[in-house]
Parts: structure tokens; sequence; C-alpha cells
């Protein structure tokens, strides 16, 4: 029988004929495998939503897409594409069924929110769906083959492939998500998958189906640049939202700049240092007597190194994951001395305030905040914002305008939204002119809502 | 009888005569009192010729340009060359910039000896007293451009409306001469002077354009007739010195109208008002006890007198400030919440303008650094204590401060890790850093709309 066997050489041979013969073949089902899987859990994301543009109410629809990633029914998907705004989420499942779904919470600045489906009707109607695996951002490097896959311009489970194109991109926006900041705490992966508007919230994936980023933007116009949250901040960011529907972050008021060409001149070692561009008036930064040009030795005892751009994110994470309210100790070199600050962290809060529309009046509006009025250089964060106002209606017809703040009704001053809509009511209930004080450029001007 | 029948009857044809000479017999004679004018902006890297028209107003060669012919921040030294010609004619004579009055907005130039015997001020003219009956035709001179000698053309219409702006204004239905110019009825009186002309809307309708609505402005000729009667008063305000100065400040800021609703609802039927939105901290306004919002009604016992538009009474009040003269006090009757007081105001000087600072180029650093003003204050929002650094003013493009991101009215508050406190510590530094051939970098604190960054600029 020995005999019968092939010299061990000729195994070795045949083995690795069978293997030049069999590995393709067995790469390509392991990837139809983990593709198929995927598919499986891609969704295409219709939402009904409030929008309180143009003086009014109104109804407006979006559609992008989503990934589920768990058994139980939980659909990653972007902040741009469902918001709290949101009055009906409607999914699509591979299968081409449509089941409800529920907003479990949102997270503008990593631009990402979590669904979860409707299980009751999914187990009415005895539908399926199978839930996306995560792959491992760490062991992405550029070059590397990926896939889009989502409902670009509402055209169902389509696939684009391209490559990762750089796997740490920074890229803030202030105004980003719907008016939201995004972006000032992770950074991104970039792709040239092509990426178009309805890919949001879909997953960027591996040769082998693995989700490793959620795509949300693109430079529209541009030729393939596109730009997806990695999985690692998704995984962590969905599992918080899960536990707590929001995200909260601590804010000190830093604004930091590059360091990078710097260090000579701040007379610093190499990769030393968090610049402080600036610091946000009154912040804990700027109360504790931080100020533009001072530079972070340390937070916490913990070295800072800002010396690119894409080193600015992870520190803004580390700032931001600090308990609110609780000390951090800076070490800072201003000029040639060293100094130690300790600054008490605050709870982060976005530019954009509550918004409403008061129908009688045509006028929609939202609330002033206190990263809306540092921005804008106002005094204090008192007022409402005029979102619109629609044509005819008395806030159009007194010479309301959008961007104007209002901060006085009759005597009454508006600091909060709150307070402009127990005037409304009262309004509602009982009509007459009333005399509104609205702040435009800096100019106070004076405007009679008529009913 | 007969001879006072005769004489009456001669006397009839002579006032016809006056009604009834031939236009182009007055045209010709009113081209003597008309200027094309030539001169150039300075800056640091260019010289750019303008070219206006300007009326003569006096016998020692002083002539009226409109406000508009010099943009406001050009500093009087940044001007160069002042060329004046008559219409039609290519030999020019010089001229000097006498500065802008600051209630009229005029620029006032004098133009050489030589040339004075030929021209013939507006004042020689007997002038139109009142107000034009709608439909009177009037007639201008226009003049075409440098390149065709300033050629005169005529210009005529009706009038079509008079309105308050808040200057007696009289808007004819089509062009009727070049703004800066005058305007006379038949008798060739001087009916007014055309204004710089207004926008019009229009619609576009091209191949890809359906219907999209534009505004034109014409810039050679103008339908806006100011009455004679709020301009000669006025020929008198020649500038004392090239700065336009002595001119009075209120030191209110963001003056804004009352509309009728607003007064109706304040129980002020029939009143007008201006409301003042900010005032300025250490303005006279400000020491006078004023408060931001209070309603100004009243002006040394005259009511605010009701206009339209609703913004031009703001204009208006304005313009009663600047009639006055640093020093001049006044009474505002005012209205604060529902109280109504009298508040007497002791007007001051206006704070140095942009065209007054002192500003100095740096031609290696490329860009011009300026004295930061009152009025930078007011842009960055700073108290007038903490008026520190110093203004960018211009910037080259291209230039190591252009590369490195600085802009036009940025805020310089530390060159090099130091503090500005003064102008001239700025000019000092930026001077060393700027005769210093090795040094290859320097470094700005910078300040723009509420965000510092810092800038590192790299010299070549």
């Amino acid at each position: 029988m020995r005999d019968i066997q092939p010299p061990s050489i000729i195994r070795g041979l045949l083995l690795a004929a069978l293997a030049g013969l069999i590995l393709p073949v067995a790469a390509g089902a392991a990837m139809s495998r983990g593709f198929n899987r995927l598919l499986e859990a891609v969704v295409r994301i219709d939402v009904r939503e409030i929008e309180f543009e143009d003086g009014a109410r109104r109804f407006t629809g979006g559609i992008g897409s989503g990934v589920i990633i768990s058994a139980d029914g939980l659909i990653l998907t972007n902040a741009h594409v469902a918001s709290p705004q949101a009055v009906e989420i409607s999914v699509t499942l591979a299968s081409l069924e449509r089941v409800g779904a529920k907003l479990v919470g949102w997270d503008h600045w990593t631009d990402l929110a979590v669904l979860r489906l409707d299980l009751n009707e999914v187990r009415r109607r005895k539908l399926s769906f199978t839930s996306a695996e995560f792959g491992d951002t760490a062991e992405l490097y550029s070059g590397q083959t990926v896939f889009a896959v989502g409902t670009p311009y509402g055209l169902t489970r389509t696939i684009t492939r391209g490559i990762i194109s750089n796997n740490n991109r920074p890229f803030a926006d202030t105004q980003g998500v719907r008016g939201y900041e995004t972006g000032l705490f992770n950074t991104w992966l970039q792709t040239d998958a092509a990426i178009n508007p309805g890919n949001s919230g879909g997953p960027l994936v591996t040769e082998d189906g693995k989700v490793v980023g959620i795509n949300s933007r693109a430079y529209i116009g541009a030729e393939n640049l596109g730009f997806a949250i990695p999985a690692d901040i998704a995984q962590r960011v969905s599992a918080e939202l899960v536990r707590h529907g929001s995200i909260t972050r601590s804010y000190l008021g830093l604004v930091p700049g590059v360091l990078q060409d710097l260090e000579r001149f701040y007379a610093l070692e190499a990769n030393t240092g968090l610049l402080l561009n600036g610091v946000d008036p009154g912040s804990p930064a700027a109360r504790a007597g931080l100020r533009a040009g001072d530079v972070v030795l340390t937070l916490n005892g913990r070295k800072l190194d800002g010396r690119f751009p894409e080193q600015l994110p992870p520190i803004q994470q580390a700032i931001a994951s600090l308990p609110v309210g609780s000390p951090v100790a800076l070490e800072v070199k201003r000029g040639s001395q060293t100094l130690a600050f300790t600054v008490q962290t605050e709870k982060l809060e976005s530019r954009v305030g509550e918004e409403w529309a008061f129908e009688k009046w045509g006028l929609s509006v939202r609330q002033v905040t206190r990263a809306f009025a540092r921005e804008n250089q106002l005094a204090d964060q008192s007022g409402v914002i005029v979102l619109g106002v629609q044509p005819g209606y008395p806030a159009a017809e007194a010479g309301l305008e959008r961007g104007d703040i209002i901060t006085k009704v009759g005597s009454v001053p508006v600091r909060e939204l709150a307070g402009l809509k127990s005037i409304y009511e009262s309004f509602a209930a009982n009509p007459a002119p009333q005399l509104v004080e609205a702040l435009r450029d800096r100019h106070i001007s004076l405007y009679v809502i008529k009913p | 009888m007969r001879i006072f029948r005769v004489l009456f009857l001669l006397s009839a044809l002579a006032a016809l005569g006056a009604a009834a000479a031939p236009l182009p017999e007055l045209f010709n004679a009113r081209l003597k009192s008309v200027v094309g004018v030539e001169f150039f902006v300075q800056s640091e890297i260019d010289r750019q010729p303008v070219s206006v028209l300007g009326t003569v107003i006096d016998n020692q060669g002083t002539i009226i340009l409109p406000g508009a012919a010099i943009q406001p921040g050009v500093a009087p030294a940044q001007l160069r060359d002042f060329k004046v010609y008559r219409p039609g004619s290519t030999v020019p004579a010089n001229a000097e910039y006498l500065g802008q009055d600051a209630f009229t907005g005029w620029h006032f130039i004098r133009v050489e000896e030589k040339l004075r015997a030929e021209l013939v001020p507006i004042t020689a003219y007997p002038a139109l007293a009142g107000d034009p009956p709608v439909s009177e035709e009037w007639w201008g001179i226009g003049l075409r451009n440098k390149d065709e000698d300033f050629m005169p053309y005529f210009l005529s219409s009706r009038v079509a409306m008079l309105m308050k702006l808040p200057q007696k204004t009289a808007i004819l239905g089509s062009e009727v001469a070049g703004p800066g110019l005058p305007v006379f009825n038949a008798a060739g009186q001087f009916a007014g002077l055309a204004l710089t002309s207004f926008g019009q809307n229009f619609l576009v309708f091209s191949h890809n354009q359906n219907g999209s609505p534009i505004m034109l402005v014409n810039v050679e000729e103008s339908s806006a007739v100011m009455l004679a009667d709020e301009v000669l008063p006025y020929l008198g305000r020649v500038p004392q010195s090239v700065s336009g100065r002595p001119i009075p400040w209120l030191g209110a800021y963001g003056l804004q109208p009352m509309d009728p609703e607003v007064a109706k609802l304040l129980r002020l039927e029939n009143q007008s008002g201006v409301v003042l939105s900010d005032i300025l901290d250490g303005s006279p306004a400000d020491q006078a006890g004023l408060k931001d919002r209070d309603i100004v009604l009243a002006l040394d016992g005259q009511t605010l007198p009701r206009l339209k538009p609703d913004h031009i009474v703001a204009g208006w009040f304005g313009q009663q400030i600047l009639l006055r003269r640093p020093g001049d006090e006044l009474t505002l009757s005012i209205l604060r919440g529902t109280d109504r007081r009298e508040v007497r105001v002791r007007l001051g000087d206006e704070p140095k303008l942009v065209r007054e600072a002192d500003r100095h180029y740096f031609e290696r650093l490329g860009f011009t650094a300026r004295e930061f003003l009152y009025a930078d204050g007011l842009l960055h929002r700073v108290k007038p204590a903490d008026l520190r650094g110093v203004a960018v003013h211009f910037v080259k493009p291209g230039g190591p401060v252009a590369a490195a991101g600085l802009r036009p009215d940025d805020w310089i508050r530390e060159i090099d890790g130091t503090e500005i406190k003064t102008y001239a510590d700025a000019i000092a530094r930026l001077e060393a850093i700027e005769a210093d051939k090795d040094r290859s970098e320097f470094v700005l604190l910078v300040s723009r709309g509420g965000e510092t960054s810092v800038l590192r600029v790299k010299l070549i």
C-alpha cells in the first residue's frame, strides 16, 4: 500500500496544485458568504419628519441607508438620516418588506443614530433579517479594497467598490449635520467607493462583508471623495446610545490649533503640547484664565501631542470623555513660564437650540444657545432666532425676517423659547397686536404682530 | 396810457424772451459750470484712475464731486493728481483736494488759477425756489468719458414726483444729467443737482434665464435731482481741513425707524421716532445718560418728521446731528419703556476715522498695519478701554501674510508672543522683522469675528 502512496514530494506538489485551484474558490465562497450575510443586513430607511423652516411646521421626507447590527433589531445609521424630529421611520429589509422602526438615540457629533426595528411587527409578519458583523478598524490599511452598500438616490441595495483612501482623516464641520456640529471628536475613513446622497448611514465593508465604517459624507461635485465613521467609534457610540439615548460629553472651551512648525517658536520639544488658537469666551477655560497662544503640555498628568491635525480629534475626545463637572489639571506653557490651571468641565452643548413654530403668526424659531451666542458675539444667550416666516402671515407682515433674534414681546423679555410659547398661548386665546423687539445685525428694531 | 401799454408790452416781451431763450444757447452757457475730473487712488500695489463729474460752486475755482466719487477709508494722501477738464477739452488744469463734508457727503476740490476765468459758478444763475410743479420739463448736461474728451450732451425729462430723502428730491421720468451735475428748467434757472442714480429693477430674459430679477444702476446719468433749495445753503461747507473736521458725534449706533404700526401700539399716533439700538461706551450719548433702546421722538422740541420709506427718518436724525458742531448741546425727547423724558446731550468729536488713521505698509511682509480705531473696536466688539493692537488694513495677494491666512480687518493682538499695546509698538516690531533679512518666520496672534488664531508667517 505504501507504494500506492505518492512520494511525499509529489504529494506536496499536488497539494500545492490543489491549493492553487481551490484557494481562490474558497476565498470567493468566504466572500460571498460574509457578503451575502451583510447584504441581508443592509436596509433602506425612509423618514418622515418635522421641519421648522419658512415659518411653519411642515413634514418632509428623506431616504437613507442603514445596517442591522443585532439580532434584536438595532440599526445603525447617520444622525443626518434619522433625528429626533423624525415622526415616522420605515425600514425596508433586504427581503423588500417594509417594517416600522423607532429612534433609540442620536449623536450629531459623530453623525450616528440608532434605530430599533418593530420586532412585534417582524414576528407577526414572520419576517426575517440578519445582523452584520463588525470588522477591526485598527487593521484597515490604505489601499485596502472596500465596498459601500446602500440606497443612493433611492436605488436600493447598490454596491460600489473602492479602496480605503485614507484611514485617519480629520474632517470637522461646525454645521455639517443639519446645522449641528460634527466631526470634532473623531477622524474619518476616506474612500473612493462611490458615495452618493442616500448612501448615508449604509455600511462600508471589507471583502468578507465585515462592517468597518458607516458612510456619511462626500464632497459633492468632487470625484469619489467619500467619508465614513470608523466602526470602532460607531460601536462605542451605538452602545452608549442604546444605554442612555444620548451621549454626554464634557466641555472646557479650548480651541486647539496645529502646533506643527511652531515648536521652535514656543521653545518646545517635538511632539509636545496642544496649542490653543483660542479659548471660547465665557467657557470654563476662559474663566480659569487660559488664553490664545497658550500651549497645554499635560491634561490630568497625561502628555498631549497636537502636532498634526489628525491628532486633535483624539485629544478632543479625551476631554469630552471626562466626567461632567470634574476638575481637570492643565499644565500650560505661556511664554517662558509654565503655569498650572484647574478647570472644571461643563456639559457640552450644541449651537442648535430647540425649534418651534407659531403657526398663527407664520413664524418658526429656534432657541439661542450658549454656543450660538458665542459664535455670533451676542451679549448673552437669551432670545430666540427666527428660522423663517410665512409670506402673508403676521410675522412676515410685521417685517420680521430669517436670522432676526426676538428679545422682547410687549414688556416681557424673551429669554427662552418657553417664554415665547406662553406669550403665544395668551395671544391665541385673546388675539391682540403684539409689540416685538428684535435684533438684526446688532440693530434693534420694533415690529407689530397683528392678529 | 399808450406809453404804458407799450411799456407793458415790452416788459411782457422781455419776460417771454427770457423764458423762451433758446435751449442751445442756455446749454452752451451752462457748460461753464460743469467739469470732468480725473484723479488716481494710489494703493499699496497699484494706482487706480477715477473719472467723475463736478460742478463749479464759486469764483475761487471750488468744485464739488459726489460723495460716491471716493471710497470711504481712502486716505487723502492716497488721492493723487487731480486734473480738471472742461467739456470737450483735452487740456487739463491741476486741482487740489480740499476734503469731504460730513453733512452733504460732497468732496471739494479747487482748480488752479488759470482755468478759473473760464468757469462760471452755479450760484451765478437764478435759482428755482420752492417745489417745482409735477410734469415741469427740466434739462441737464451729460459728459462722455475722458477718452471722448468729456464731450457734453443734452438731456431732458419731466418732473415725475417729489420725495423727501430726507432732502427734497425730484424724481424725473428718465435720466436728466450726469451724477453730480446741475439741472435747469426751461428758463435756465438752477433747479437742482443730479444725485448718484438709484437702482432700477428689471427682469432678464435669455435662453437660459427665464425672467430673473436684476437691479441696474446707471452710472453715467441720473434721474434723481436734489432741489436747489437743498443745495445752495450748503455750498459754503467747504472743509477747513482735508480731514473734513470738525465732525460732531453723538455715539448712538444702529438708528432704526419706528414704523407707524409700532407708533400706534405705543400710543404715539401720527408721531415719528428713531430707536437708538446701541449707545456706545463713553460716547456723548452715554455720558448724557441715553440707554440702548431709547426711542427719540423730538430734537430740540421739533418732533421727528414722518417720512417714507420709514428708514429715511433715521437718515434725517443723523443729518440733524451732522449739521451741528462738536460742543453744541441739544435736547432729545425720548421714550424709555413707558416713560417720556428729556435728555440734554453735548455733542463730542467723531473718533478718528479710517481715512485719518496712521498706517504703514510692509512690503516684505505683504500687508498694511493701521491704528486700531474706535470703529475697529465696534467691529470686534471690544470696549473702548480695551483698544489695543493694530488692524490689518491691506493684504498683498500672494504675499507672506496672505499665505499665512491674514485678512483685511483682522485684529493683530500679539507679535511673536508679545502683546501689542500701541500702534507705535507694533510698527517698531514689524519694522524690525521687515529689516532682519535673516528672519525666516514670525508669529501673529490674530482675532477675527470673536475667534483668535495663531498664524505663522514664513518669510522668503
